[in-house]
């Protein structure tokens, strides 16, 4: 029996289901020493900026259990040494590009996306609404993240679509209530997919210094101990969608993606993973091309959603 | 090129209370490393410590390398808990590793603690690339502490020994020793050991126009320069980039590039 993995997520063809969380894959050609990133469905890049980032100052990072907390603060190359520097070796490789977006405002976003598309930098675009580690989103709440407040989720995917034809996907935060009502927004908004979860919030104390174990004081937890969360969320968010949701959180398995698929999701993405395994995303292609002959599938569609109640 | 390979543990020796030395079989590995690199090694099987463990290559043979390293927290516990036989999940060589200028007349080491690790490669290094064996200061809180003195005799390094007690060598610090030995324009000086040390190290050497090398730690999740969380700041932009990565672009740096008033010292005491 053949199974094809190939899956169009909200009008991108991929030839497989499998990308890589941004953040957690430079811009592709880390990667390159341990195997070809073509063979991945998509390379999701760190969250790029309009102009360079140099981030949070260290430490920047710190090991939980079955996990890990960091608080980078988005340090990017930003957009004009991203096309300069780092496309080229992407564009080498034949694979989509999924180009992690964040800004100061909605018109940044949408300025970030035009131009990526005007300069061919991605075949499909990922606004971060969700960095825990930045601050800068005001509302009548406060400062937020654009993710909490479905309003503005709505109101900057709106501004996004309108200012490219690229397939949009929506990174959304599991630092909410319910993750339906940011990932309706989105859906509202013109979003062609969501992607959940980004990191949970949290913290780490050292005992002795008493000081925080993070310059930033909080960070973003990622890594298998999040699963769970991020399997409930899309669950969730995919049952109230039309449109597709990207799983992502914890996933260090074929195993682990196939919940994801069960739970709902159409596509997923390896994160901390690839940190303690480089080759992580592609043991899992090839894991669920075997999963799908084993269980006698023919493609990953019938998976999706497919939890037996 | 940096690989993944599963290598089996041929040798565990507790080499002083709490630090302990493992070599494994790792053929590939040792063809390409070069003194100063590191590997990233997996200490459990399960998730639980999640991230591999960052450790300086000590010594590189022809059928493989050892690292040496110190018992600080659970990581390092599992590590040192691996008997011969147990296959060790090896990640590198990283990093970039020691330039040795074979121009320079004279090469000093300095070691403090644990520092040493990187430091019998290079040792060896150096004899072979120069002609002559390095000094090598070796700075220690106490005398059961000192690590690879027997090493680095057997090279035919002059060791220059200090311990904070004065239980062996003299009571001082490595910058006290570094000073007596006087290092000019055409001594290149590599430094590796807490930060307040390299620091000093550091300062000294930029004062005194003498070439310093420094070989940084730090807490990394990916060792391959693509989760930034590992950077430190530097005095100059380089190619853009106002923070380095100890994994990449380091962990050996110029001693002149690192702004140490920015590098945050809480974890050196």
């Amino acid at each position: 029996m053949s199974v094809s993995l190939e899956i169009n997520l909200g009008g991108l063809h991929m030839k497989n289901p499998v990308t890589v969380a941004s953040g957690t894959f430079g811009y592709g050609q880390e990667y390159d020493a341990y195997f070809d990133v073509a063979q991945l469905g998509a390379v999701t890049t760190k969250s790029l900026t309009l102009k360079p980032r140099a981030g949070n100052k260290p430490p920047r990072l710190v090991e939980t259990p079955a996990g890990m907390l960091n608080a980078i603060g988005l340090q990017n190359v930003g957009l004009e040494a991203y096309l300069e520097h780092k496309l080229p070796f992407l564009r080498q490789k034949d694979v989509p590009i999924i180009a992690n977006i964040y800004g100061h405002g909605p018109d940044e976003y949408a300025e970030l996306a035009r131009l990526l598309e005007e300069k061919g930098g991605a075949d499909a675009i990922e606004a971060n609404l969700s960095c825990p580690n930045v601050h800068d989103a005001k509302s009548s709440r406060g400062t937020v993240l654009v993710a909490q407040d479905p309003e503005l989720v709505c109101a900057y995917t709106k501004t996004i679509r309108s200012a490219t034809s690229l397939p949009l996907y929506v990174k959304l935060t599991p630092n909410v209530a319910t993750i339906v009502e940011p990932a309706l927004a989105a859906q509202e908004g013109g979003a062609d997919a969501v992607s959940l979860i980004n990191t949970l919030i949290g913290m780490a104390i050292d005992p002795e210094t008493r000081r925080p174990r993070l310059a930033n004081i909080v960070g973003g937890l990622s890594g298998p101990c999040i699963r769970p969360v991020a399997v409930k969320m899309v669950w969730d968010a995919a049952r109230a969608l039309d449109i597709p949701v990207i799983g992502m959180g914890g996933i260090c398995s074929t195993e682990d993606a196939v919940q994801f698929f069960l739970a709902g999701a159409s596509a997923v993405a390896l994160g901390s993973m690839s940190f303690r395994q480089p080759d992580a995303a592609i043991r899992v292609v090839n894991g669920l091309a075997d999963y799908l002959e084993g269980h006698e599938l023919s493609g990953i569609a019938a998976l999706v959603g497919g939890m037996a109640q | 090129m940096p690989s993944v390979v599963d290598c089996p543990i041929v040798l565990r020796q507790e080499v002083a209370e709490g630090h302990y030395r493992i070599s494994v079989q790792a053929p590939g590995i040792a063809r390409v490393a070069k003194p100063g690199q590191f590997a990233m090694l997996q200490v459990s099987g399960g998730y639980a410590p999640f991230l591999r463990r960052p450790m300086s290559i000590e010594r590189i043979f022809s059928d493989g390398v050892s690292f040496l390293f110190k018992v600080e927290g659970e990581g390092t516990r599992l590590l040192a808990e691996m008997d011969t036989g147990h296959n060790l999940s090896v990640h590198g060589p990283l990093g970039n590793g020691f330039t040795i200028d074979t121009v320079c007349d004279r090469h000093i080491l300095v070691a403090g603690g644990i520092g040493v690790a990187p430091l019998p490669a290079l040792a060896e290094r150096v004899k072979r690339d120069c002609g002559k064996a390095p000094d090598v200061i070796i700075a220690a809180r106490t005398e059961r502490l000192l690590l690879c003195e027997d090493d680095f005799r057997r090279m035919g390094c002059a060791i220059h020994i200090t311990t904070d007690d004065g239980s062996a060598g003299e009571k001082a610090l490595a910058t006290g020793m570094l000073e007596r030995l006087a290092p000019d324009a055409r001594t290149c000086v590599y430094a590796c050991g807490p930060n307040p040390m390299l620091r000093a190290v550091s300062q000294m050497m930029l004062d005194a126009g003498v070439m310093c090398l420094v070989s940084l730690e730090a807490q990394m999740a990916c060792g391959d320069g693509a989760c930034l969380g590992c950077v430190i700041e530097s005095k100059s932009e380089i190619e853009g980039e106002k923070m380095l990565r100890v994994c990449k672009d380091g962990p050996v740096f110029d001693a002149s590039l690192i702004d140490w008033a920015a590098h945050d010292l809480r974890d050196d005491q």
